[in-house]
């Protein structure tokens, strides 16, 4: 038997305009919990995008001259090849440059433009076997003088602390965020028990006269819904209002020098976005789901 | 049309409601369960509608054993079993036709078919005028016609009555007990506990009496004593 939509909705809706306070606080919650897993997300997306090359453990980049040739290219690999000191080496031609270059900077497509693969240097990421600052740089001193080779750089000690900050302040933002979502689930939980019993009448001539469960149990899980995604809304706009922030106050400030490499698109942003949803919607059915199956038993 | 073999219903693992009731009830039977407060009286008509489950024998509803119903199957047997009350169970913030109507949305009928059903058995019960009064504008009787209505506008085939006239004078229970007689004549099952006297020996129907959860007497055409 077909339940009935404007019921459901009718219900749904004078439910949540009786339960106003505890539907508000319930909705709120939700939403800041959520904003605070966008944000994280957002941020670890944007971790990720950073800090070329640090994400692995390459410790060492050398950059070849754009005219060198490919006997000088070969003579250094093989001279890498044979080193003990290196675990793995990874060599990026000018093709692979340039891919590299169009995704770490697919947000400035007029940057992008005037660059050709033949612009960029051709490079060798290196991975020592000792992360010893010594043994690394004693590696990078006997290649610098290598023919052909432009220079060596090293990963930066001090952009690997700011990524590691970063991090840990990340993770524990989404740990806020993951305890908000769990007291949601709490308050949705006794928002629909409130509004259970608010209408126990009701439920009680329902079930004498023979309505299914799901008739009873409907308004109760689609409450507990729109509680999730009107929460889910509200993050949504917050996500995007921290998305415009976080460009205008570091993506675009020379100033913060490694901050504003955290970055990350619009595609990231509609990710995070059905992450939002995706989650508030879990969270309100989870809540209702929870209080429909302890109050409204047969 | 109901029939209990050997039920035996113990609440909370000591009190025995019901012990080993056995009993036969044809379909257009009327019957009265007379016995004292605690003698089983309500759990018996609670377990006919699966409100309780026994904890032992067979409850047979229409053919069925509804005791090993599914849960999801017990909504379905209710449809078929009209339940009025002591205290009428009328939702006060509903009118008198709104009440009767909300028992035939809740199992899903369409509204054309409620917009016809609704009047028809509020003239039935002699509420026709009052279809649109407030429940806490009608006297007792008056409450209790309601709750008959909506107990039987589905036209179920048994109707279970728990000290329906408990709140109401001897009047207007005559009145109500008219009425039950009336939809009992139209082929409804009636079984009704009552505490009152005067009605059971008036009525002269079958007697099933209850003494601590067991049947110490089940007459036809019996009195209260």
């Amino acid at each position: 038997m077909a339940v009935r939509l404007d019921y459901v909705l009718k219900e749904t809706g004078s439910n949540l305009a009786r339960n106003f306070t505890l539907t508000f606080a319930a909705i709120l919650t939700v939403a800041v919990s959520l904003a605070l897993v966008a944000a994280s997300f957002l941020i670890g997306q944007g971790i990720n995008n950073s800090f070329l090359g640090l994400r692995s453990d390459v410790q060492l980049f050398i950059y070849m001259n754009p005219g060198a040739t490919a006997d000088q290219i070969q003579s250094v690999k093989k001279e890498l090849d044979r080193s003990a000191q290196v675990k793995e080496v990874d060599f990026y031609d000018q093709e692979r440059s340039f891919e590299e270059f169009k995704r770490l900077f697919k947000e400035q497509p007029d940057l992008v433009a005037t660059i050709t693969p033949a612009d960029l240097p051709q490079s060798f990421r290196i991975k020592p076997t000792s992360s010893d600052a010594d043994v690394v740089s004693a590696l990078g001193d006997s290649l610098k003088s290598k023919e052909g080779v432009l220079r060596v750089e090293y990963a930066a000690e001090y952009a690997r602390q700011v990524q590691r900050s970063v991090r840990t302040l990340n993770t524990w933002v989404l740990i806020v965020g993951a305890v908000l979502i769990g007291a949601s689930v709490l308050l949705i939980f006794n928002t629909i028990r409130t509004a259970v019993f608010a209408r126990r009448r009701e439920i009680e001539v329902m079930r004498l006269v023979g309505a299914s469960n799901w008739f009873i149990r409907l308004p109760f899980v689609v409450e507990g819904l729109v509680h999730g995604l009107l929460g889910a809304l509200l993050a949504a706009l917050g996500a995007w209002g921290f998305d415009a922030l976080w460009k205008r106050n570091f993506v675009n400030q020379v100033a913060f020098e490694l901050l504003n490499q955290i970055r990350w698109d619009s595609g990231q942003l509609w990710q995070a976005i059905a992450i939002i949803f995706a989650v508030g919607a879990l969270t309100g059915a989870v809540g209702s789901g929870i209080a429909v199956s302890r109050f409204l038993r047969i | 049309m109901i029939k209990l073999e050997n039920v035996t219903k113990v609440y909370k693992g000591e009190m025995v409601a019901l012990r080993e009731a056995s009993v036969d009830i044809d379909k257009g039977e009327f019957v009265f369960l007379v016995g004292p407060s605690g003698s089983g009286k309500s759990t018996f008509l609670r377990l006919l509608n699966r409100e309780e489950r026994p904890e032992q024998g067979k409850i047979f509803v229409a053919g069925k054993d509804i005791a090993e119903l599914p849960g999801y199957k017990v909504p379905y047997l209710r449809r078929n079993i009209g339940s009025i009350f002591q205290d009428f169970k009328l939702l006060p913030s509903k009118t008198v036709s709104e009440n009767v109507a909300f028992a035939l949305e809740a199992i899903g009928r369409p509204r054309s078919a409620i917009r016809e059903a609704v009047p028809q058995i509020l003239d039935l019960v002699g509420l026709g005028k009052k279809a649109n009064n407030m429940p806490d504008e009608l006297s007792g009787g008056e409450q209790q016609r309601v709750s008959i209505a909506r107990a039987f506008v589905n036209r179920p085939l048994i109707l279970l009555a728990d000290e329906p006239t408990g709140n109401l004078d001897p009047a207007t229970s005559v009145g109500i007990m008219k009425l039950l007689d009336r939809i009992n004549r139209t082929g409804t099952t009636v079984v009704m506990a009552t505490h009152d006297r005067g009605i059971v020996d008036t009525m002269r129907r079958r007697v099933i009496e209850l003494d601590r959860g067991r049947i110490v007497r089940d007459q036809a055409r019996g009195v209260y004593e």
